[in-house]
């Protein structure tokens, strides 16, 4: 079954025969973790890098802050039996406008967020597409663990 | 080799602007509208007046009594709510057909569309621009022009991209340089034969902010920013992705930081799931987690 996350949003699986997928990543950045031993994975669609901005906001939906959804997107697949060493990490998104330099920054920020709470939890990326200005839709296929970027106009792309 | 001739030659077939949208694209620039004017604009569109209570029923407006009539709907949200909803009603059958050089499903411009008036009309709030209506519209027509190049940029989609990439400028740009006409200069001549009202024509033709003119209107700076946001919101799956020149300027010009930028998503994340009722206009839409594609 295709399972869709929309934005702020996280879905977790551990259903061989489900695909994970995400829309049209702008600035956002989707987050896919898959433990190919016990077969769970999750997809989280966060907007923005810092739940400081809106703290009402994030409890009602921690989805929307990289340092509220990231978390939450490792517990609930530790919760179906994950296990944190086996786990494969693959991002995509933060696309930025162009010569945005100082005031348009929210993509790499995004980034810049997701890369500090994996450094601080010893979280290795092991596949990313981030930045430049393609619109990407991610998929993350749970039979396989394989993980692919969509962009218009172009061919996928897998992680 | 110039495709202009072409490409102007494309605006003989230009269907007529749904009239309705017309009459109240009138009232826009007026500075009282009467409940009287309003209801001779919609009377003798059945169809509208039904989207109008559906509208005005529907979450994005909160409402907590039913609105059963027209009048009753005038009363309680007001001429500049009204005119938005009558104009993006009236509009959809501009919106109707396919734009496959920009969005590879048959909506997506409409989607585009839609998305961008309603940040507009967020930022109109946030900044206390005042002509919420005005903001609205301009958003939702900003892009007309891609009704008609779609045909040009599909044909030369490869070139225009490899112009992106290659000398690193934006889509719009890329498309003057291949086709010899951009699609916001494009829009602004279809608001000419349509007979648009000056302001909203202008914020047509420059919301890419490319010509030093539009920096001279709010509305336009406006329009600009929100197609920005609604870019980095993502959800719209355009072909162009993110390659638009983003302009400091306009951050300083309404006194806005990043993290007011970021407040803005944030809030237009809730108004867009409460605001279906206008993506679904056309029809065929579902809900808010783009199930259909």
């Amino acid at each position: 079954m295709q399972i869709v996350v929309g934005v702020a949003d996280l879905k977790v699986s551990n259903k061989e025969e489900d695909v994970i997928v995400t829309h049209a990543l702008g600035s956002c950045i989707g987050v896919a973790i898959f433990d190919p031993v016990a077969r769970v994975g999750g997809l989280l669609h966060f907007m923005l890098p810092d739940s400081s901005l809106d703290p009402a906001k994030a409890r009602d939906n921690p989805f929307m802050f990289a340092d509220t959804g990231i978390p939450k997107l490792f517990r609930d697949c530790y919760a179906l039996g994950a296990q944190k060493p086996r786990l494969k990490v693959k991002l995509a998104g933060g696309s930025q406008v162009l010569g945005g330099e100082e005031h348009f920054q929210i993509g790499r920020r995004n980034y810049a967020a997701v890369r500090k709470i994996f450094l601080k939890n010893n979280v290795l990326i092991d596949k990313e597409d981030v930045g430049g200005m393609r619109a990407r839709t991610m998929f993350l296929e749970m039979a396989s663990g394989r993980v692919w970027v969509k962009t218009v106009g172009q061919d996928n792309l897998e992680l | 080799m110039s495709y202009i001739p072409q490409i102007l030659k494309s605006l003989k077939n230009l269907p007529p602007f749904p009239m309705v949208a017309q009459r109240a694209l009138m009232l826009l620039s007026k500075p009282e509208v009467s409940i009287q004017e309003m209801v001779e604009v919609v009377k003798y569109d059945p169809a509208i007046t039904a989207n109008i209570l559906r509208i005005s029923n529907s979450a994005y407006f909160g409402l907590r009594r039913e609105i059963h009539s027209l009048h009753q709907a005038l009363m309680l949200l007001g001429t500049q709510e009204l005119l938005k909803i009558i104009i993006a009603s009236g509009a959809t059958r501009l919106f109707a057909g396919a734009t496959p050089g920009y969005f590879p499903e048959r909506q997506g411009l409409w989607r585009h569309s839609v998305s961008v008036a309603l940040m507009t009309d967020l930022l109109a709030r946030e900044l206390s621009l005042g002509d919420r209506a005005m903001a609205f519209t301009g958003g939702l027509l900003h892009d007309i022009g891609k009704l008609v190049l779609s045909l040009f940029v599909e044909k030369k989609f490869t070139e225009i991209m490899e112009v992106v990439l290659g000398q690193g400028v934006s889509f719009q740009e890329a498309e003057k340089r291949v086709l010899g006409v951009d699609h916001a200069e494009l829009g602004g001549e279809m608001a000419r034969l349509w007979d648009f009202p000056d302001r909203l024509r202008l914020v047509i033709m420059l919301h890419h902010l490319n010509k030093r003119q539009g920096f001279g209107d709010d509305l336009v700076q406006a329009v600009y920013l929100a197609d920005l946001l609604v870019l980095m919101f993502g959800q719209d799956l355009s072909a162009d992705g993110l390659a638009y020149t983003g302009y400091p300027e306009v951050m300083q010009h309404f006194h806005l930081r990043e993290r007011d930028l970021q407040k803005v998503l944030l809030q237009f994340g809730s108004a867009w799931q409460e605001a279906q009722a206008f993506f679904g206009l056309m029809g065929n839409i579902n809900g808010v987690q783009c199930s259909h594609r």
